[in-house]
């Protein structure tokens, strides 16, 4: 039965040779610090010890092993779609500044709709990002676009709004 | 488009204008494995499966965020109370333990850490007994552990023995932290019928019915409430103002069950459950007494006050049911005074008085929540207030909580600023009169029949 934890205290009474300890053993940052100290070698099965991904418990792994387990709101088949809009005041070229930036990432619109009412508008667009987009790195481009007496954009993942207004 | 822009721009105002957030995920850790004969030994494991347990937690959080578009504002661990995993060492000084947590919490980015905690709502274990003592120490020497106590339940009735015990703790830890207003006394919170899940600090812990780690959600959304029913106006009847909270909730509710769902995937744990609760901040908007003020009364604390909190309360749970597939921890509506920016003005104009509030946590979520009161607060007063606040959770089988600061050197009316979420206080008036020999008689009173439901 591989240990729970290995302390400092284990470290110093285990003596010279290396110690065995399992690949979920909690190895205390003071253990590992004396293990140095004293030149002690950690081992899991015959290899050199690595800090493991810590055990999350019996009831983790049966809902990791299970997922999705609850299910999804229901949603026409576009998930991974990413919702941009845009709101502000009317000026030419803003559509042409926000489609630039999708298209220099690579991603395609799926749906786009636009409403005017007295020199303000807002836009509506739904994305397709192509695969391996780094979805962080386009929401930021996109949230830097206008300013503050010019637009502001704001981009959400589809699923977000799937889960506010769909059952 | 599979979402009407009605839909779109619904989502994007509650985020942009009106303060949609999840409040806070809290990841809950088991530490009963970390007892030790040692204390010094119990404090290394305490320190190292936390840090191993959550340095993920920030860089996900974050992540969701990021990848979803909802903030999240507070990152959190609840944990094992503290008292159930000391025994072995037979130690009398747990500051070590807090201090651990302490530096743990430190160490992987969370804003506060929740367990320095005891249940003795029937009686007091030697670790008990030592975790009282070690409270007000703890609460000076570090920075972002929480302490809870549960003093009694519908199922034991309430240890007033604890009460007496837990009234001299508050007043030690408001005098050990005097510098800072008694700012010690905002991470120390009592409870009657204390729950096992909540996300929510001061009282966050982790119960004895939980898995090895787990994560829940606390969603919040005063803003989101009080902007629909702005939007309603005062012309439209209870019924429909009670249908638009709970349609408003449930969407709330629902942004929780999407990250909750996420953080756990993504950490690789399970999913608890989603606190629904609206919680307030000190920030213009985010007010929990605005929403009261909006359904119907001229001031929060005038009378009505607690039929509207009642309807608010009950319609934020009807939705929130719903859009979770596990709801727990608190769930209702928060009322902490110095938190919220309308009632710190209710205060200030004389419209709230400690007797409201507490008739107030008689159908809130948890209870008397960062109340001030004098310095001078005699201890059986805090014994009397307390056991009032107990005494409301156990007959009327619900959760209910004391967080009471007595801020050093100051008295009646007077105020003290806390910056940051906590806010500012008006210290309120408790009475010129006590319950002295309530205090001294100490006991236990009987658990009520309510709780003979076998």
């Amino acid at each position: 039965m591989p240990r729970r934890f290995l302390t400092a205290e284990d470290v110093r009474r285990a003596g010279a040779g290396p110690i065995e300890v399992g690949a979920q053993t909690v190895v205390t940052p003071h253990a590992r610090q004396v293990a140095e100290e004293l030149g002690v070698r950690l081992v899991t099965g015959g290899g050199d010890w690595v800090p493991a991904s810590p055990d999350r418990g019996p009831d983790a792994e049966g809902a990791q092993a299970s997922l999705p387990h609850l299910p999804e709101p229901e949603g026409d088949g576009e998930s991974g779609s990413v919702i941009v809009t845009a709101v502000g005041r009317n000026r030419p070229g803003v559509l042409a500044e926000v489609t630039q930036v999708l298209s220099e990432s690579g991603a395609s619109i799926a749906d786009i709709s636009q409403r005017m009412i007295e020199g303000y508008f807002h836009m509506v667009l739904v994305v397709n990002l192509s695969p391996g987009t780094d979805f962080a790195s386009i929401k930021e481009r996109l949230e830097c676009l206008g300013g503050p007496e010019d637009y502001a954009v704001n981009v959400m993942h589809e699923r977000a709004f799937r889960f506010m207004h769909r059952v | 488009m599979s979402f009407t822009e009605r839909e779109i721009l619904e989502t994007i105002r509650m985020v942009a204008l009106e303060t949609l957030d999840i409040r806070t995920t809290t990841l809950g850790i088991n530490l009963l494995d970390c007892a030790d004969p040692d204390l010094e030994t119990t404090c290394e494991k305490v320190y190292a499966k936390v840090v191993q347990q959550g340095a993920e937690l920030v860089s996900v959080a974050d992540s969701i965020s990021a990848d979803y578009g909802v903030p999240i504002v507070n990152k959190r661990i609840a944990v094992t109370p503290i008292s159930w995993l000391v025994g072995p060492s037979g130690a009398r000084d747990l500051v070590p333990v807090a201090r651990a947590l302490d530096l743990a919490a430190k160490e992987v980015g969370v804003d506060f850490i929740g367990g320095f905690s005891a249940y003795v709502h029937k009686g007091f274990t030697r670790a008990d007994d030592a975790l009282f003592s070690s409270i007000p120490g703890a609460m000076a020497e570090t920075e972002r552990v929480c302490a809870s106590v549960s003093l009694g339940s519908t199922r034991a009735g309430i240890n007033m023995d604890a009460v007496a015990r837990f009234s001299e703790v508050i007043l030690e830890t408001a005098d050990r932290t005097a510098s800072t207003g008694g700012l010690g006394c905002a991470k120390l919170v009592a409870f009657c019928n204390a729950v096992e899940d909540n996300p929510f600090v001061a009282g966050a812990h982790i119960g004895p019915g939980e898995a090895e780690t787990v994560l829940n959600v606390g969603v919040s959304g005063p803003g989101v409430v009080r902007s629909a029913l702005e939007r309603l106006g005062p012309d439209v009847d209870l019924l429909a103002v009670a249908e638009t909270v709970k349609r408003t909730a449930f969407k709330v509710t629902r942004m929780g069950e999407l990250v909750g769902r996420e953080a756990a995937r993504r950490l690789g744990t399970t999913f608890g459950i989603v606190d629904v609760s609206l919680a307030p901040t000190p920030e213009i908007g985010d007010s929990v007494s605005d929403i009261l003020e909006a359904i119907g009364v001229d001031r929060t604390g005038a009378p009505g006050t607690i039929a509207v909190l009642a309807l608010l309360t009950d319609a934020v749970k009807k939705g929130g049911a719903m859009a979770s597939s596990a709801v727990g921890g608190l769930s209702g509506a928060f009322i902490p005074v110095s938190e919220d920016q309308g009632m710190i003005e209710a205060v200030a104009d004389g419209a709230l008085s400690l007797a409201t509030l507490t008739g107030m946590t008689s159908v809130c979520s948890v209870g008397l929540d960062m109340v001030a009161v004098p310095g001078d607060t005699p201890a059986h007063v805090l014994t009397g207030i307390i056991a009032d606040e107990m005494a409301i959770g156990m007959v009327n089988q619900k959760t209910t909580a004391a967080r009471l600061i007595p801020v050093p050197g100051k008295g009646p009316g007077e105020t003290v600023e806390w910056g940051g979420l906590l806010g500012t206080a008006i210290v309120q008036d408790p009475g010129s009169f006590g319950a002295d020999v309530l205090h001294r008689r100490g006991g236990r009173i009987p658990a009520p029949l309510q709780g003979y439901k076998n």
